[in-house]
């Protein structure tokens, strides 16, 4: 006699095979954002910014189907992470609400943040440079996530110098006080972060002080830069301070100042001061 | 280095670029050039430098220059200094700033592709052009070639003209020797169409 078949001894293993795959799926699809957004970290710390760039925007692809598959508060936050390194702060805004949404507690301050961020976008667009300035403080003052204090810090120094640029005497010598004063409270709150140092080579130059300039462009090298984009601006900041130095110091205090930049120019492998290893023949 | 082995794959590299991008021949040279550049350093995953390539027009770095610093850079940039004389002279800082936003990327940071797109501009001293058309012709130029950047097999195709560059020892050109071989082979493919 023929037995009639049990139908689940068929499907059953079809079903749990198909199980373990998703499952699978979901979670190498969240395991590859963290490879990629690890990898993007690794390679933006060595200045590798075109790939870190790159890896940024696979881990945001893999994120996003993680979050479709199998939403979770990390999933979500991987996918705000990888936003915010590609600077797409209203998408990472709703990232991190979401992961609040499913627990994690960061989630709702970092989401501000990116808010705070993108509103400060929106106001300088708009012309609101005042607006957007006071938004800008609040992010650098306020925030939790570090990725946005770092670009608020970065927007509120191009807008500052912007607007003291239209100043005069010693308006124009309070104002660039000031912005070198928040910059130095920034750096003793974090010392090793080489962008806050480049920032504020930035504003020194903008203040004439070219020897402090100098110092801080050297330091923000050699602690690292973000991207090579500014690297090779902070370079170029360095070969700028060397000219207007020769001009300005007497013949002794010149020649010291040759060998000092010397000793850091070759220790970074130019050609000479006036020559950074990158540019071309 | 073997000439004719060089051109040859430089040929190659053409006939993909012809396959992928039919219309839009502008981008051949600075294709072929930042790949030749970066197999020169070594540097093989071009599919994701040229999705970066946008990264260099965000705004990551501080804009704001003193007028010294943009003095400098228009006096101590070769041709740059010539083509802006006149505002140099008379320190029409207006005017000079507007082209620094265009010029400074291409001159001053010199990115390999920028340089590359801009190479015609270069070559005839047309420094207005280039702060005139910076930012529009960037753009263009990657929104051109992202469709093509979708397919595996064209960057298969860059990859291996990088790769056997490299292998040629292309490094022991020079750049303005490596720019002229390029440049040549891809006139004469791409008159070669035309006829």
């Amino acid at each position: 006699m023929i037995k009639p078949q049990n139908p689940w001894r068929s499907v059953f293993p079809g079903a749990v095979f198909l199980t373990v795959l998703l499952s699978a799926g979901c979670s190498s699809h969240f395991k590859q954002a963290k490879f990629y957004y690890s990898e993007g970290q690794l390679r933006a710390r060595a200045y590798e910014t075109a790939q870190a760039a790159a890896s940024y925007k696979r881990a945001l692809l893999e994120a996003e189907k993680a979050v479709q598959s199998n939403p979770s508060a990390q999933a979500f936050m991987l996918k705000g992470l990888a936003e915010a390194a590609l600077e797409k702060w209203p998408d990472a805004e709703n990232s991190f609400l979401q992961a609040f949404a499913f627990g994690f507690v960061e989630g709702e301050e970092w989401a501000r943040d990116a808010a705070r961020l993108g509103l400060s976008s929106s106001l300088d667009e708009l012309g609101l440079k005042e607006a957007a300035l006071r938004s800008i403080v609040d992010v650098i003052d306020h925030a939790k996530f570090r990725p946005a204090r770092l670009e608020a810090a970065r927007r509120y120094v191009d807008l500052s110098l912007a607007a003291a640029a239209g100043l005069d005497g010693k308006e124009k010598t309070n104002a660039l006080a000031a912005v070198a004063k928040t910059l130095e409270k920034l750096i003793d709150g974090d010392f090793a972060c080489g962008f806050y140092h480049y920032l504020l080579s930035q504003t020194e130059s903008h203040r004439e002080d070219y020897r402090k300039s100098f110092e801080e462009a050297a330091i923000a090298r050699e602690l690292g830069l973000p991207t090579e984009k500014v690297l090779r601006d902070n370079d170029l900041q360095i070969v700028f301070i060397y000219t207007q130095m020769k001009e300005r110091l007497s013949p002794d205090e010149s020649k010291a100042f040759e060998e000092l930049i010397g000793r850091w120019t070759r220790r970074w492998g130019w050609r000479d001061p006036l020559t950074p290893g990158w540019k071309k023949e | 280095m073997d000439k004719k082995r060089a051109e040859h794959i430089l040929d190659n590299g053409v006939k993909v670029l012809k396959e992928f991008l039919p219309l839009k021949t502008y981008i051949y040279f600075p294709l072929l050039y930042s790949i030749c550049v970066w197999a020169v350093r070594r540097i093989f995953d071009l599919k994701e430098r040229v999705l970066a390539w946008q990264v260099w027009l965000e705004p990551e770095m501080v804009e704001s220059k003193p007028d010294a610093f943009i003095l400098d850079f228009f006096e101590r940039t070769e041709g740059v200094r010539e083509a802006f004389a006149e505002e140099v002279r008379g320190k029409d800082m207006a005017a000079l700033r507007k082209a620094f936003s265009g010029l400074y990327p291409v001159c001053g940071l010199e990115d390999a592709f920028l340089l590359a797109l801009f190479q015609e501009e270069l070559e005839a001293g047309e420094f207005r052009k280039i702060a005139d058309e910076f930012r529009e012709r960037a753009v263009r130029a990657i929104e051109d070639i992202k469709p093509a950047g979708s397919g595996q097999e064209f960057w298969r195709g860059m990859q291996s003209v990088g790769m056997e560059m490299a292998k040629l020892g292309i490094h022991i050109l020079t750049d303005v020797q490596v720019r002229k071989i390029i440049l040549d082979r891809i006139r004469k493919k791409v008159k070669q169409d035309e006829d």
